[in-house]
């Protein structure tokens, strides 16, 4: 899904479009099968609505999955993982008791999305559909090992969450596939985790954000910490090396910073409205330190 | 392209309204511009101000954000729904009570909003409220009042919820 910015122009009316409301998957495969990339899958709407009335995303055709009731599940299996359909709001994943207990890096990642109204109908197949460097959830998912169900007409296929960002808004579906549902694998045992994210105003998008997740730290055999991040370069990252790093046998302070020290050399903050590049080095220094700090010792 | 009309079926407080409506309505627009309901505002028109807030089938959305032909078949409560005519819900006349607002522009989404919190969790906390309106923006009064006025609707909420 290509994002073109161009200067903000107020409309207060969105463009023309055809709308289908499909009550199976299969005419909707079909639908965007016939249409290409002049259709456009629509979950929860508030992002699709948004870039189509700033005229960032064009759609000749809005195809509607809330009709299929097969995308509204919530599915949890002991010992394997949680299944997510397309069309599960933010607000049922917060309210989810699962969610709270067993995924609390996802669960504050869904808590500083948006706010209440807009959780209410955005979805989370749909934050992370859009390709958009600041998804908020996709640094808890990133660091959970998330895999996303897709379809076509063609068949199913099997995406790992960090092989799907291909730059601002570019993902690595084809135009004539969608994202059933994301599968979120059991964290490791005693996972903890948190997602910090640095704002200028509460209604602002994020400066950048910081997930990290860390599981028995005091064990160097059994202990597993992953980082990752958002809106730091133009796509949201995880530095698969932090999690070797911290295999080895040392004091924790140490490598904590050895990780810090890691992550600057691997990434290149960029430059844009919210940040510059110096400020988004401090942040993710800071970040870093401060949430490996609070869940190692907390 | 020839853009028809869809014809759709809205329950809006309590009342079935039967429009016919273009794909690229919003609920905003036919609420305001075709069935008449003007405590349902327009301002930003993406989803962050949050003055067009209504609660579709008993949740607080952003109504810019959503589709009138999505909507088709729900249940939505404005601001005119909350209490009959001539009278006000406590949460209003706590609003009216503690100042909660200047222009007034901003009211119905706070009200509507304040409304469903209470309902579900009488006992919010200031913590609680403050998370629950941060999709809200108010220019004049600063939001103190706002959640004044909401932690002393709270009582009007839990005698209701006593009584059933």
């Amino acid at each position: 899904m290509a994002v073109s910015k161009s200067v903000i122009v107020f409309h207060t009316l969105l463009p023309e479009f055809e709308y289908f409301r499909p009550k199976t998957l299969q005419e909707a495969l079909e639908l965007l099968d016939k249409y290409q990339g002049d259709a456009k899958v629509m979950a929860g709407g508030t992002g699709l609505l948004f870039f189509m009335r700033l005229r960032w995303m064009q759609a000749k055709y809005v195809i509607d999955i809330k009709g299929i009731k097969e995308l509204h599940t919530i599915k949890y299996e002991e010992g394997k993982g949680l299944t997510v359909g397309a069309t599960v709001t933010l607000s049922e994943l917060f309210e989810n008791e699962i969610v709270k207990n067993k995924y609390p890096i996802l669960w504050d990642g869904i808590r500083q999305l948006a706010d209440m109204h807009i959780r209410n109908r955005a979805t989370l197949v749909g934050n992370l559909c859009f390709g958009m460097p600041s998804a908020d959830t996709a640094p808890a998912l990133l660091t959970l090992k998330a895999k996303l169900n897709v379809v076509s007409v063609n068949g199913t296929r099997t995406i790992e969450l960090k092989d799907f960002f291909k730059g601002e808004g570019k993902t690595a579906l084809k135009p004539n596939e969608m994202v059933t549902s994301v599968f979120i694998p059991e964290p490791p045992e005693g996972a903890k985790g948190r997602y910090l994210k640095f704002v200028r105003t509460a209604d602002d998008g994020p400066i950048m954000g910081i997930a990290v997740l860390v599981a028995n730290p005091r064990d160097p055999a059994k202990r597993i910490v992953r980082i990752a991040f958002s809106n730091v370069v133009s796509t949201p990252i995880i530095i698969d090396e932090v999690e070797e790093l911290f295999k080895q046998d040392k004091p924790l302070g140490e490598l904590a910073e050895e990780a810090i020290k890691l992550i600057k050399s691997k990434v290149t903050p960029k430059s844009d409205v919210r940040g510059s590049r110096e400020l988004r080095e401090h942040l993710m220094e800071y970040g870093t330190r401060y949430l490996l700090k609070t869940l190692i010792e907390g | 392209m020839a853009e028809k009309l869809i014809p759709i079926t809205l329950k809006v407080n309590g009342r079935e309204y039967k429009v016919e409506v273009k794909p690229n309505e919003t609920l905003l627009f036919v609420l305001r511009n075709k069935l008449n309901i003007k405590s349902v505002k327009g301002s930003c028109y993406r989803g962050e101000c949050g003055v067009c807030t209504v609660l579709l089938n008993g949740k607080p959305v952003k109504s810019c954000l959503v589709l009138a032909v999505e909507a088709d078949g729900a249940e939505i409560t404005t601001l005119e729904g909350l209490a009959p005519f001539g009278t006000l819900a406590p949460i209003q006349k706590a609003f009216l009570e503690h100042g909660a607002f200047q222009c007034g522009f901003c009211t119905s989404g706070f009200i509507l909003t304040a409304h469903w919190l209470l309902t579900h969790n009488p006992d919010a906390t200031e913590e609680e409220i403050k998370e629950a309106i941060s999709g809200l923006i108010c220019r004049c009064t600063g939001y103190k009042q706002i959640i004044e006025a909401i932690k002393a609707a709270a009582k009007y909420y839990k005698q209701d919820k006593q009584k059933q």
